[in-house]
């Protein structure tokens, strides 16, 4: 049982959730970034509790490495996320200098108009 | 030169040459013609290879399941790419015809591309991580081309998408690492195979649930559906083809893939609540149709009630519904697609989609309005049109089932589709001229109307020649849902550690 972990992902999870669903530019991207952290961390979770066991090197077999799996599946997640961010993070921008605004309140709330015309 | 991993290779190879090519269009647009033919090309010889239910892996640098990745073609797998291959190909040649050399975006060729190649791996993927990736390879390419040439103010739209997915890949992540702790695999034939050595096991329910979720945000599910009409519109008519036809349809199939395949059977609580949550589908996307007031608004809408239709016989689950949702994906993809560019050559003609202001295209282009007629009817399902045929067996399966409420919902949809869709017709095609005239003067307007026209015949035919097409998809039905001949063909590859089927 790893309940430590378990305790922050849920944490992290909740953090993340909170902070997409402000107001601020700012706070939103946080949001996502603490999001996909805290999925990761799920993911490095499930090679299970890694108390007395060595890092999962090649060299002589001691004692009983921690489960490689899950830690390279994170390293692919961990870049594709990175990618992901600076995407946000342009977008957020765009949508900053397109409305003047860095509140997604403000975006979102102005009197919406059906776009027909070319 | 192995041919499986081509439908992923060849549009990652010829995005990568876009690229190089940088801004001279003719070289672009060459390329990008050619390398969708040949996709064309690929994905017919493996339909033909599949017919008889046969299922084609690739251990990937000869590391053999369950360790390696496997690339696997089944029937299912070969029609999907058939699909995917003759949408691309419409959305560029239409591209291609609509916009002047000079005005295309650099990255919309290369970024179709990248799209392509994610959509055609999450087909032919065979383990659950390489998913994974398949999908962010498809959304980041498709975040971009969303936002490539969205106008100013429409901008917006995409984030509703962006954050949906976010949050849909973040869950992906955690349904993967559960599903690794679980089984202690990620290869789809193995799971399947261990997920059966552990009957009633609620963490095995917890699991299939995660991946409806997942699934369900990609494909537009109620209630996770709200970015769906508000990004589609933003886009250019033919990469909007291809997101209509194909990006949903990408859910819709892994569901398929996941609940036939890697999944154990015997989820029947799970199914049901497909089964409403389709029904719901259904109908909030048919009422969110008849209250848009342009054609996009219209079309985007109607994708949620027909991915409802495939989602239903998901749910339903018994072979004939399996059979008959596969049959509607084949209908679905082309026509739709080719509706959108329908409504892409009517916005060029009248200057606006906004219905009120549209008028006089039947006297200008009767075949348009053909063409718009017989996909339309198609949609609503009027026999012996495409559409007719997947909507009659899903009926019949809910009849069977008795399931009368989810079949009183997919009727009334039906009826009120082809009421919007009568709402295009009679305010588009058969209205009064608008003031300022048709604009006939547009560049290529004819050779644009070629494409969908060709689409339309291409759906008369699965219409007409329905009994191919229902053996076809009877076969893919079947191979999808038997885990033992997957995990046969998985295993049983010749390679160094030769594995026998557990």
């Amino acid at each position: 049982m790893q309940l430590d972990t378990a305790i922050l992902i849920g944490l992290l999870f909740g953090v993340g959730i909170y902070l997409i669903q402000q107001r601020s530019f700012a706070r939103i991207l946080f949001g996502f970034l603490i999001l996909s952290n805290a999925a990761n961390l799920f993911v490095l979770s499930m090679s299970g509790r890694p108390d007395g066991k060595r890092s999962p090197i090649v060299d002589q077999y001691t004692q009983p490495s921690v489960d490689p799996l899950p830690q390279a599946l994170i390293l692919t997640a961990i870049v594709i996320g990175f990618g992901v961010a600076a995407y946000v993070v342009f977008l957020l921008y765009r949508l900053f200098l397109e409305q003047k605004s860095a509140n997604a309140h403000d975006l979102f709330n102005q009197v919406e108009e059906e776009e027909g015309t070319e | 030169m192995n041919w499986i991993i081509l439908p992923f290779l060849l549009p990652l190879v010829t995005g990568l040459a876009c690229l190089a090519a940088g801004v001279r269009t003719p070289i672009r647009r060459g390329l990008g013609v050619v390398s969708a033919a040949a996709q064309l090309a690929i994905a017919i010889y493996w339909v033909a290879r599949c017919s008889g239910g046969a299922i084609y892996t690739l251990n990937i640098g000869a590391w053999t399941a369950p360790l390696g990745i496997v690339v696997v073609i089944d029937l299912l797998a070969a029609l999907m790419l058939l699909l995917s291959a003759i949408t691309g190909l419409a959305a560029i040649s239409y591209g291609i015809f609509e916009t002047e050399p000079g005005k295309e975006h650099p990255l919309r060729i290369p970024l179709l591309q990248f799209l392509v190649a994610g959509i055609n791996l999450s087909f032919t993927t065979g383990d659950l991580f390489n998913l994974f990736v398949a999908f962010e390879i498809m959304l980041i390419a498709s975040y971009g081309l969303m936002t490539l040439e969205a106008s100013g103010r429409s901008i917006k739209h995409a984030y509703p998408y962006l954050a949906i997915n976010f949050v849909g890949s973040a869950l992906f992540l955690c349904g993967a690492g559960l599903a690794y702790r679980l089984f202690g695999t990620l290869n789809f034939a193995d799971i399947a195979m261990r997920a059966k050595q552990m009957p009633d096991d609620p963490l095995v329910y917890l699991l299939a649930l995660l991946f409806l979720i997942v699934t369900a945000t990609k494909a537009g599910i109620f209630p996770l559906y709200y970015w769906l009409p508000k990004s589609y519109p933003i886009m250019p008519a033919p990469v909007a083809a291809l997101y209509s036809g194909m990006l949903t349809k990408v859910g819709v199939y892994v569901m398929l893939r996941l609940f036939c395949t890697v999944f154990p059977h015997d989820l029947t609580s799970l199914h049901t609540t497909i089964a409403w949550l389709a029904g719901a589908t259904m109908i909030f996307g048919v009422l969110g149709a008849i209250s848009r007031s342009t054609i996009r608004g219209i079309l985007s809408f109607h994708i949620l009630s027909q991915i409802g239709f495939m989602v239903l016989a998901i749910g339903f689950f018994t072979d004939l519904a399996i059979t008959a949702c596969i049959l509607y994906i084949v209908h679905h993809i082309v026509v739709k697609a080719s509706l959108f560019l329908v409504g892409g050559t009517a916005r060029h003609l009248n200057g606006t989609d906004k219905l009120d202001d549209m008028g006089g295209l039947w006297k200008v282009t009767p075949v348009l309005g053909i063409v718009f007629l017989l996909q339309a009817m198609s949609l609503a399902g009027i026999p012996p049109l495409s559409g007719f045929w997947g909507k009659y067996l899903i009926v019949v399966t809910g009849m069977e089932l008795q399931q009368y409420w989810l079949v009183a919902a997919s009727i009334i949809a039906s009826i009120l589709t082809l009421f919007s869709m009568l709402k295009i017709w009679l305010s588009a095609f058969w209205a009064p001229e608008p003031r300022e005239g048709v604009r006939t003067h547009v560049r290529g307007w004819k050779a644009m109307t070629g494409v969908p026209a060709a689409m339309a015949i291409t759906s008369l035919v699965i219409g007409l020649g329905v009994p191919l097409f229902f053996g076809l998809a009877q076969t893919a039905a079947k191979s999808a849902k038997d885990q033992e001949a997957y995990a046969r063909a998985v295993f049983s590859f010749e390679g160094k550690g030769e594995r026998i089927v557990p």
